[in-house]
């Protein structure tokens, strides 16, 4: 008994230890220190025009919590800029999981006494009666992305173009497809969340731009943004299509598993565009051995952009390059086409 | 006996399942205001019977005269509308809802869709009261209830539904002496107001003091209808019931006690509110029985000796070594085994195998490097099954399957297969029929020869002193008296059991 | 019975020895026949998924190479939810519940793409990721068996919590798998089957001896079946307990490794849902939620079942919406019939206790 328990006690030890070992070893391996995420700024080192430092302006910033890596380049953007302005002082508030989070969260912010709201809500629909308010107590309101219904409850609104990004995705097939005489292409198509509005919305601007060309798309699987669940829908759908044309996939970041099970799949016979413009695609674009030729954008620098409006809106001013005296009340960006040909000048906006 | 008095007669009744007919011609007549008590062995057919009647099942051919009409109960809540309500051996009783909703249960009184939670309470609080225990809170919660209070709950239920029979399945099994004297209290108040009992039991005595008649079930027949149950010789009840005479016996106990080593050393066991500064030995090859009410604290006892709970002082040494309190392990690996009070919740998974549950707690010290040897633990079970007659025999047979003697059988079977010194059995033939008992008895009788020392709690002062070597009394938990069997008769342990206040009894 | 005067025991004391031999030879017949017809049912199910397949499209399923080829990418896509659901199986048939796999798995996921523990190969990424799976299980276990927290709730705050660590790990970023080893285990095959499929059918096979040849899965079932006869007879019913959340655990950091050779990355968001579609695939197996019985084969046919309608809704390009009703109805279905069978059963059980005892 005593020899058994000296040895328990051993091995205790030992795996104590070991443990402990274990243990400090996996802590170490949290880092990621090599890879710092170089946000998407406007560089504001030529202190002429707007960028001059001017009149002192508190932003407040609110988007969803980021799960993905979109949204949270759309918040390190922000606060990149920021922090590139030495009159902007950036308060920020996570937005919890869903829009009565987000709303409790802002009330917060509110108190805060913010210039200007910079905001990303969760469902613009259901947040437009917080940036009612907010209009109302004369703080202005800058949307982000997600479009408020009701015109007062923001001052402006700054967002990507989901229709132009499915009308830019098949623009590029419909041109490479003339190109290579396919006169009856297969077309995939790799969606995002489907129970949101802006898959439904990428996905219309596709089909509608295709049929003008003749084409449709032969199977279309919805993922979850989510890089295992591309690679799921993707081995499903290649399987579905024994052969095919062009295949695009809406999310770059999903993109990644869609490249994994194309590879896994062992195809090649066809191109795909990819969506959002991330680095990662950026640059298996530029080295040109896969499959992946072009992506459309939907950029997360439009937050920075969005933070400059903030302030000219704070600091009362306008677009200096624009005469109207005032920020404009929609911007809208176009989305771009990224090909090897262009790649090396959109590095540096990839997220 | 005029004809109307018949409140219920059963005529050629028959009921088949796949492969057995488990009733084949039962002639029944019950009178109101009777008790009729129902023999038989196990097998004999009783339950399917209970289970004709109180409409679970239907039976295949025969007929039902229910209050002069020919009836045919489609389910349970028929028959309890028409009057027969049962009182099962396993109560059926929902431990989380309060006393009064388990009287209530499916027919709470209601105005507007709400219950009348404070009529329902009152009504419960009448009947419990002329059951002769008003004592009994209608709000407390049924699982904070002994087994005795369960059953009068039960039986609170069956007379709130106006029962006009009362089926009851060996009501006496889950009771101690004194509460068996208040239920037969309680089963002639009813009877005064003409409600007939049918009346299960496998004890003669309480069919005696209790019974009007008796019929007798044999292989699903009936062999005798209508006895008295006073008057007919037990060899002829017996007879009908086995066709053969039997002796309710307990094997000889050898001439010399046997004084073996000490093997079990309780020492100043308390626990809260349970028993107090308990102390006692038990050797090598003796049995030691412990006598007491329900509420006496023995059964917690046993469980505090065996680690299932843990003392808050005292220690138990089994065979010189301290075990660490609380812990059912250390117990095991000390040889100490136990057969806890409720079979199915605490020792069996019913719908395992029989060898499995005879395996539960040696499989590992049967497996090899780990892996399970099924092979040797089917030997090894077969010929424990074998000793102890288990039937059927077949160890593959899901353990849920057998009677409770058989279930039983494996419960102590299992502590056949290992290296056990120490048995604690509590309330060992709960349940079990003349038969079986007798055969635990001998299996007990013949471990203790072997050298395996036996620590026994049962509410038969007669088990515990024809089985037992030495015997404890306990009361409120205390031992208020340790003798030699011998020493003692059943009239001197039940008067030190129901003794007034507490600090009456010396211990010895 | 045997009632003869004073012959209570048919064989007294040193009991001969059993005809052992020919008891032993019908060996496990009878024991385990209802999960053997369950299973059987689910094969069919299984069939006839396939053949709806071939029926609705003929022309794909002209082509053997092609029709090799889905079988494999069916079973690929079963493979990480497959491993998830054997160490599912051996929790509810403990009588628990596991809700943080998929959290597990994405933790243990983002743990082992680190940079830094990239920089480590193949075998500091392996072991990072199976120690994270362990740990975390255990930490389950310990609250759930010693802390006594119901198991949903240990299991749903590790699910949020172990996700949030994810997050915060990974700074919300795609970790891209630079590691060859580790992505060819989803690319490579071996006589045409996927390395993830092999892992799947070792997973398997081990957990099947472990349940059904092992004192372990002897104890697990004890445990689930009647946890306090197990206890009484001497089982360190809670030690136990604490075990089955660490295999649990040590299967998410398997699936975290497969799926991150499938997707050649990690993030915080992956595994969405595991905890569902391995619940599902136990119970269409057969296993009961409320502990004691179950097998691993159900678990598995339970898994590709799920992964053959996914697979049948791409191939006729139906929409991901009508895939989702179909999966919730077959799991409604798949408890109706076994709460029928079950009810069955303990009819059976009852009509032979009426016929045994009186």
């Amino acid at each position: 008994m005593e020899k058994t328990n000296s040895d328990l006690s051993r091995r205790r030890l030992l795996f104590g230890g070991a443990a402990v070992g274990a243990g400090a070893l996996l802590t170490a391996c949290t880092s990621n220190e090599a890879a710092p995420t170089t946000a998407q700024t406007k560089d504001t080192g030529d202190a002429q025009g707007n960028a001059a430092p001017g009149q002192k302006v508190v932003i407040g910033f609110s988007a969803p919590a980021a799960d993905h890596g979109w949204i949270a380049a759309i918040t390190n953007n922000a606060k990149a800029q920021a922090q590139a302005y030495s009159d902007v002082e950036f308060k920020s508030v996570e937005a919890g999981a869903d829009a009565a989070a987000q709303r409790a969260a802002l009330s917060t912010l509110i108190g805060q006494k913010p210039t200007v709201i910079v905001l990303l809500p969760h469902d613009g629909k259901e947040l437009n009666s917080f940036g009612l308010e907010a209009m109302a107590a004369g703080i202005p309101v800058v949307n982000l992305d997600r479009a408020f219904p009701d015109a007062r409850a923001y001052r402006t609104q700054i967002k990507g173009d989901n229709y132009g990004m499915g009308v830019a995705a098949a623009d590029y097939i419909i041109t490479q497809m003339k190109v290579k005489g396919v006169t009856a292409p297969v077309i995939g198509e790799i969606a995002g969340m489907d129970e949101l509005e802006l898959t439904q919305e990428r996905s219309k601007g596709f089909s509608d731009t295709l049929a003008a060309a003749g084409f449709k798309v032969a199977n279309r699987r919805a993922a979850r943004f989510t890089v295992d669940s591309g690679q799921q829908e993707a081995a499903q759908l290649l399987q579905a299509l024994p052969k095919m044309d062009a295949l695009w996939n809406h999310d770059d970041d999903q993109g990644v598993g869609v490249l994994a099970a194309i590879n896994q799949a062992g195809r090649s016979e066809f191109i795909m565009v990819g969506g959002a413009g991330s680095k990662q695609a950026i640059e298996t674009i530029q080295a040109d051995n896969t499959v992946l030729k072009a992506t459309v954008t939907y950029s997360p620098s439009m937050a920075s952009s969005a933070i400059s409006l903030a302030r000219l809106i704070g600091q009362n001013k306008g677009m200096s390059d624009l005469v109207e005296l005032q920020v404009p009340k929609d911007i809208v960006l176009a989305s771009e086409t990224i090909t090897k040909g262009n790649a090396s000048a959109y590095a540096k906006l990839g997220f | 006996m005029s004809e109307p008095d018949v409140v219920l007669r059963l005529t050629d009744l028959v009921k088949t399942f796949p492969g057995v007919r488990a009733l084949d011609g039962v002639q029944l007549e019950v009178r109101a205001g009777e008790v009729h008590c129902l023999l038989g062995q196990n097998g004999a057919g009783k339950s399917t019977l209970i289970k004709v009647l109180s409409g679970v099942h239907r039976p295949d051919a025969g007929t039902v005269e229910w209050l002069g009409q020919p009836a045919a109960f489609a389910n349970p809540q028929a028959a309890m509308k028409a009057g027969i309500a049962t009182i099962y051996q396993e109560l059926d009783l929902v431990d989380d809802l309060s006393v009064a909703e388990n009287v209530f249960l499916g027919h709470e009184p209601r105005r507007l869709g709400f219950i009348r939670r404070g009529a329902m309470a009152d009504r419960t609080r009448r009947i419990l009261g002329s059951l002769g225990h008003e004592e009994i809170p209608a709000r407390r919660m049924v699982h904070a209830l002994q087994a005795a209070g369960k059953q009068v709950v039960s039986m609170a239920r069956a007379l709130s539904q106006e029962a006009k029979l009362l089926i009851m399945d060996e009501p006496s099994a889950v009771l101690a002496h004194d509460e068996v004297e208040n239920l037969f209290r309680i089963i002639r108040s009813l009877t005064a107001q003409g409600i007939a009992v049918i009346y299960i039991s496998h004890r003669l005595e309480e069919i005696r003091e209790i019974g009007d008649r008796v019929t007798v079930l044999k292989d699903g027949r009936t062999t005798a209808a209508n006895l008295s149950a006073k008057d007919t010789p037990t060899s002829e009840l017996v007879s009908r019931m086995t066709g053969r005479t039997i002796e309710y016996v307990f094997p000889p106990r050898p001439q010399e006690p046997p004084r073996g080593e000490e093997l079990l050393r309780v020492d100043g066991l308390s626990r809260a509110g349970e028993f107090r500064d308990v102390s006692l030995t038990v050797a090598a090859g003796e049995i030691v029985g412990i006598a007491g009410l329900v509420g006496s604290g023995r059964s917690e006892l046993l469980e505090t000796v065996y680690g299932a709970r843990r003392a808050d002082t005292g220690t138990v040494t089994l065979g010189g070594r301290k075990l660490r309190p609380g812990n059912v392990g250390s117990a095991v690996r000390a040889g100490m085994g136990m057969a806890p009070e409720e079979r199915k919740s605490q020792a069996l998974l019913l719908g395992e195998p029989i060898y499995r549950n005879m395996t539960l707690a040696t499989f590992s010290g049967l497996a090899r490097l780990g892996f399970t040897d099924a092979g040797r633990e089917r030997a090894e079970t077969d010929r424990i099954a074998a000793s102890l007659d288990l039937r059927p025999r077949d160890v593959r047979r899901p353990v849920g399957t057998l009677s409770g003697g058989n279930q039983q059988k494996v419960v102590v079977g299992r502590w056949l297969l290992g290296d056990t010194r120490l048995l604690l059995l509590d309330e060992p033939t709960r349940g079990v029929d003349v038969g079986a008992r007798a055969e635990l008895y001998r299996v007990i009788r013949r471990l203790a020869s072997e050298g395996v020392g036996v620590l026994l709690v049962s509410s038969e002062v007669p088990e515990v002193l024809g089985l037992s070597d030495r015997v404890l009394v306990m009361r409120e938990g205390r031992v208020v008296r340790q003798a030699p069997s011998h020493e003692l008769d059943e009239d001197t342990v039940l008067d030190l059991v129901m003794a007034g206040s507490l600090m009456e009894g010396t211990p010895a | 019975m045997t009632l003869s005067e004073g012959t209570g025991l048919a064989v007294p004391g040193a009991a001969t020895e059993p005809p052992g031999g020919a008891a032993q030879k019908r060996s496990w017949a009878g024991e385990s026949s209802e999960s053997v017809v369950r299973n059987l049912v689910l094969v069919g199910v299984l069939v006839a998924l396939i053949v709806i397949g071939a029926v609705t499209q003929p022309e794909l399923y002209s082509d053997s190479t092609w029709v090799w080829n889905n079988m494999v990418s069916i079973l690929q896509l079963a493979s990480v939810v497959g491993v998830v659901t054997v160490g599912m199986t051996f929790v509810i048939i403990g009588g628990g519940i596991d809700l943080s796999v998929g959290a597990i798995v994405a933790l243990a996921g983002v743990w082992c793409t680190t940079l830094a523990t990239q920089s480590y190969g193949t075998i500091g990424m392996i072991f990072t990721a199976i120690v994270v799976g362990v740990s975390v299980g255990l930490i389950n276990g310990v609250l759930i068996s010693y802390g006594r927290l119901v198991p949903f709730i240990a299991t749903l705050a590790m699910l949020v919590s172990a996700r949030g660590l994810a997050a915060a790990i990974s700074g919300k970023q795609t970790q891209i798998s630079s590691n060859a080893f580790i992505n060819s285990l989803a690319s490579d095959r071996v006589l045409g089957v996927p390395l993830l499929v092999y892992i799947l059918a070792v997973v398997a096979v081990a957990g099947w001896v472990l349940l059904n040849r092992t004192t372990f899965g002897r104890r697990t079932v004890a445990v689930g079946g009647n946890a306090e006869a197990a206890r009484l007879a001497g089982i360190d019913v809670k030690r136990h307990t604490m075990l089955l959340y660490g295999l649990s655990g040590l299967c998410c950091g398997i699936a975290a490794i497969m799926l991150t050779s499938q997707a050649t990355s990690a993030q915080a968001a992956m595994g969405n849902l595991y905890e569902l579609d391995a619940i599902a695939a136990a119970i269409i197996g057969g296993t009961l939620l409320s502990g004691g019985r179950g097998t691993i084969v159900g678990s598995i046919l339970g898994v590709l079942i799920f992964a053959t309608i996914t697979n049948l809704f791409a191939i006729n390009g139906l929409s991901t919406e009508a895939q989702n009703m179909v999966k919730g109805g077959i799991i409604v279905a798949a408890v109706l019939v076994q709460q029928f069978r079950f009810k069955s059963v303990t009819q059976f059980i009852a009509r032979n206790r009426a016929t045994t005892t009186s």
